[in-house]
């Protein structure tokens, strides 16, 4: 059968194997299936490694996924090798991950991925210093390997490795309790970039951290915008209650917590009761990815807001530009093959395809239920606040005193500002330029005084 | 030790028949009390100030929720690239 689909295949070109043939022909995905067929049973040469990492080049890593361990071991290729590491650091073996992770060459398109999980594997240990030290080889890869690169999706890519990378030494700073520090390192992220509208909460807790709440507050009304109403975090509404509740501006807080259980809520419910109808779907979620704007808003806004956040990954990019090259694949042999090469490629096509599109269907259902799950969460800390305001409220009745300070508009004089950070005063510049800018300027409402009348 | 082993059963028989006797207890079924007429010996005097002393009440504060890390936003990012 192998020979006749050779003579099919390579009619021009005899003396090349079928997965050399398939290659010329630009069926990468046949040929890579083929390759492997027939080069496992023999010795690896330098050649076979090269010829790998040009079909890999083509078709991405992400078939090989669920390939044997015993398989891709014996490819020496710096792709396999990435993948292998990979395994070892989700199954928490960090040793093994970072030997193979230290194979990844570092003129390979995957070694700023490669410095990225280093530092990770290195921060589960708590090395701190090495952590940091790969996290900044990593942005130096990730920018010079920006540079090289033709496409814009493979520039946003490195792009993108780049600013995890910045915004993880962030991370690293505000666990370690250096709160200014980590807002130094998050102010060097652009917003244009894709991480800003996520790193915003995160900010805000760097403020809330070293008691600045005003800055917290402000920062927090900027998901308020028109330009991020895709982006809705519970956990950005609970701290808004808390700062204002920090703040013992206490009728603030409840108006958050009201309207979080008014709006929000009875939402967050009927849209999960929605989707937990379809949680076995193979493919629901996976074809919920493809719905039209329109057709989203029809069953709710909120489920419209996480797709259009989903599509934004660079995980979905990768697995449906996949799926999109298989398509063509499959077309053009359709096209241009005979009935036997058809059958004996076409088959295997569907199958790889089907498995992508189940990868997509069960990363969308895993982001859609983890955004889900941390509602109850965020819902039971945003009741402990309104319990904690009732209280304080209830402490000042019995105590006979009341706050000092009336809620009132804010003050320039109550806004704390760095040298970095900039301040308007709305005149005359564009809204959206001072998105990520905003402060409150409120006072601190939490002097009492005795309540006149008292104890007559 | 007869005389003694004697005096032992005899207490037991008594005490094993005096279980069947059966005993009613009866409660009074109304009772009036004269308040007005009720006199309390003592000296009697009045209260000058509040007697109670003034504690503080006890407060229950609840362990509010604040975030010491970012690590599952880190393992999200790490996620989302593949």
């Amino acid at each position: 059968m192998k020979w006749l689909l050779l003579f099919i295949i390579s009619f021009s070109a005899f003396g090349q194997t079928l997965s050399e043939n398939l290659e010329k022909k630009k069926y990468y995905y046949s040929a890579l299936n083929e390759f492997f067929m027939e080069t496992y049973s023999k010795e690896i040469k330098v050649e076979t490694v090269e010829r790998l990492e040009k079909l890999l080049f083509f078709t991405g890593i992400e078939l090989l996924e669920d390939y044997e361990h015993t398989l891709l071991e014996k490819y020496p290729t710096s792709s396999t090798r990435f993948i292998l590491a990979r395994r070892y650091f989700q199954k928490k073996e960090y040793k093994k991950a970072l030997e193979y992770f230290g194979k990844v060459h570092l003129d390979h398109r995957y070694y700023p991925e490669a410095l990225l999980l280093t530092a990770q594997v290195h921060g589960n240990l708590d090395q701190f210093k090495q952590e940091e030290e790969n996290y900044s080889l990593c942005q130096k890869a990730a920018e010079k390997e920006e540079g090289k690169a033709d496409g814009v999706k493979i520039k946003r890519y490195y792009r993108m490795i780049y600013e995890i990378c910045l915004t993880n030494k962030a991370r690293r700073l505000y666990k370690e309790g250096k709160y200014k520090e980590s807002l130094v390192a998050y102010g060097q992220i652009p917003k244009q970039s894709y991480k800003w509208p996520y790193i915003i909460l995160e900010q805000a807790w760097a403020h809330y951290q070293l008691g600045d709440f005003n800055r917290a507050l402000g920062l927090l009304v900027t998901y308020k915008s028109p330009l991020l109403d895709t982006y809705f975090f519970p956990e950005a509404e609970y701290l808004t209650a808390l700062a204002y509740f920090r703040l013992c501006l206490y009728e603030d807080s409840l108006i958050v917590i009201n309207q979080y259980y008014q709006f929000y809520r009875p939402r967050f419910t009927q849209l999960e009761e929605v989707l937990r109808k379809n949680v076995n779907s193979q493919n629901y979620f996976y074809n919920l990815m493809f719905k039209t704007n329109d057709e989203l808003k029809k069953s709710d806004g909120f489920v419209e807001h996480i797709v259009t956040r989903l599509k934004k990954q660079t995980r979905f990019s990768l697995d449906f530009n996949s799926i999109h090259k298989i398509d063509q694949e499959i077309i053009r042999i359709q096209k241009n093959e005979k009935k036997a090469a058809q059958d004996a490629f076409v088959g295997h096509l569907a199958s790889v395809k089907e498995n992508m599109i189940n990868k997509i269907n069960y990363n969308a259902k895993t982001d859609i239920f983890g955004f889900l799950e941390s509602v109850p969460f965020f819902s039971s800390e945003l009741f402990k606040v309104n319990l904690e305001v009732l209280s304080r409220q209830k402490d000042l009745v019995y105590s006979s005193r009341q706050l000092l300070n009336t809620r009132s508009r804010g003050d320039y004089s109550n806004v704390k500002r760095s040298r970095f950070e900039q301040f308007w005063k709305f005149e005359g510049e564009f809204w959206g330029d001072e998105l990520g800018d905003y402060s409150l300027g409120l006072k601190s409402s939490c002097q009492t005084v005795r309540t006149e009348g008292a104890g007559e | 030790m007869k005389i003694f082993a004697f005096l032992v059963s005899f207490y037991i028989f008594g005490e094993a028949s005096g279980q069947d006797q059966k005993v009613i207890y009866q409660y009074k079924k109304y009772e009036k009390f004269d308040l007005g007429n009720l006199e309390v010996k003592g000296q009697l005097i009045a209260p000058g100030d509040i007697s109670v002393r003034e504690r503080d009440r006890k407060r229950f504060e609840l362990d509010l929720y604040s975030r010491k890390d970012f690590d599952t936003f880190i393992k999200k990012d790490i996620e989302s690239l593949r």
